[in-house]
């Protein structure tokens, strides 16, 4: 009867951004992305990423509570970078990756089509 | 500091493909590019599913919501789902299944006349749009047509009938599992098995068929001729140690050493018929570009910081 509608999983809600920067008071180049609306496929790959990147002294990401739509991704950096750089960074990195896997999926199709 | 690239060049090779299944390996990358497409080809690629129905007559032994939820977990055909609006963000309807843009519509009139039971299947149902429609199951090989028909939703007996009007509309597996587009999709870790040769050699052929035959499934063999032990499947080797501690209760510990691949994986993915499975593959990839692209830094929380980051610079003394 008063069950919340299902889309509220995955549909930011009005006026809410889908992501908020928070600096951290006390570590300088720390800071806490929150995502709205997302779970443990993207807070996942983040992570990964920002760990490939040498600049990162740390990355993590945490689903704070089930019934709580969102991820808390926290990174901290050297002085050569900043949270926001390496955060930018690592979605476009993972942007790059999936152009790549993408194409290289559909020249295998071509290929497999013609083989056999 | 344009330039530095930490992006990774995954390669792929396809082993099976077929409409509905497929078997490919993933390389140089890591579980959780692995992962993440797995979850969103269950989750989040778009399929059309029955959401709204109506039902004017419905003298059949099933009540009308027991019928409204088959309907609904029939597969539609979903080549359309891609390019299709949600329901809930289509501007050009009020979600009532009159929009192109949005939803199919569906009728099904079934009466039973005659003293013979009356299945009333999928291919009852008749769709507005050509392009979806439910998912057509019968084998292309089958010569006989007639016995192929489609998912049986309830049965009816002399006198029952069973009138309605159902709405199908764009959807995701996460809001509900008629959506997904995925019967399920796998992926493992590729084994790399390393035999001691040495080792192997001091045990008797009676100790090496004891040996071979503690794995659960079959991932060794005797070669016939020299009676070595040699790998015949790799792949069906499912991480259960057996050999590992059968190895060791004999006291030959570090016969076999097996290492799971941290960048190879192997996929399966089946579809329902849907989509493709290639292109739930394609799909996910796409939605998962959807995705990151969705979680980039908007301009002005950028600009808010970088007022903020100048009056923190200024207050550490930079």
């Amino acid at each position: 009867m008063n069950a919340p509608d299902r889309y509220e999983r995955f549909v930011v809600p009005e006026g809410t951004k889908k992501v908020s920067y928070e600096r951290d008071t006390k570590i300088i180049n720390a800071a806490s992305f929150t995502v709205e609306r997302e779970e443990h496929t993207i807070g996942n790959i983040l992570r990964m990423q920002l760990h490939r990147d040498p600049n990162v002294l740390f990355a993590g990401y945490k689903l704070p509570h089930p019934l709580q739509y969102k991820i808390i991704v926290r990174i901290h950096t050297t002085s050569q970078s900043s949270p926001m750089q390496a955060y930018n960074q690592s979605i476009n990195d993972l942007d790059r990756e999936l152009d790549h896997l993408k194409n290289a999926f559909e020249a295998e199709m071509l290929k497999f089509s013609r083989d056999y | 500091m344009e330039g530095a690239s930490y992006a990774r060049m995954p390669r792929v090779k396809i082993r099976e493909l077929k409409d509905d299944y497929a078997k490919f390996e993933l390389r140089d990358t890591d579980a959780s590019i692995a992962n993440a497409l797995r979850r969103v080809m269950i989750a989040e690629v778009p399929t059309i599913a029955i959401d709204l129905v109506e039902i004017e007559v419905n003298s059949s032994v099933l009540n009308d919501e027991f019928i409204a939820h088959r309907l609904g977990l029939i597969p539609l055909t979903s080549e359309r789902a891609m390019s299709m609006r949600f329901s809930r963000d289509c501007d050009a309807c009020d979600g009532d299944g009159q929009c192109e843009f949005c939803s199919v519509e569906f009728h099904l009139r079934v009466k039973c006349m005659t003293d013979q039971t009356l299945d009333v299947s999928s291919k009852d149902l008749y769709s507005s749009d050509h392009s979806v429609v439910p998912v057509d199951f019968s084998d292309p090989a089958a010569t006989d047509s007639s016995e192929n028909r489609g998912v049986i939703i309830v049965k009816l007996r002399r006198g029952q009938e069973l009138r309605l009007r159902a709405i199908a509309r764009k959807g995701i597996g996460k809001d509900h599992a008629k959506w997904s587009p995925a019967a399920t999709v796998t992926f493992m870790y590729e084994p790399e098995i390393h035999i001691n040769e040495d080792l192997m050699e001091t045990l008797t052929l009676e100790e090496k068929r004891e040996w071979v035959d503690s794995s659960p499934t079959r991932v060794f063999d005797i070669d016939p001729v020299t009676q070595q032990v040699m790998v015949v499947d790799s792949e069906a080797y499912s991480y259960d140690d057996e050999v590992i501690k059968k190895a060791e209760a004999m006291g030959k510990p570090g016969l076999v050493e097996i290492i799971a691949k941290q960048d190879s994986f192997i996929f399966t993915v089946e579809s329902t018929g849907a989509i493709k499975a290639s292109q739930l593959v394609l799909n996910a990839i796409e939605i998962l570009k959807q995705k990151l692209d969705a979680v980039r830094l908007s301009e002005d929380t950028v600009e808010a910081d970088d007022q903020f980051g100048e009056l923190g610079a200024h207050m550490r003394g930079g």
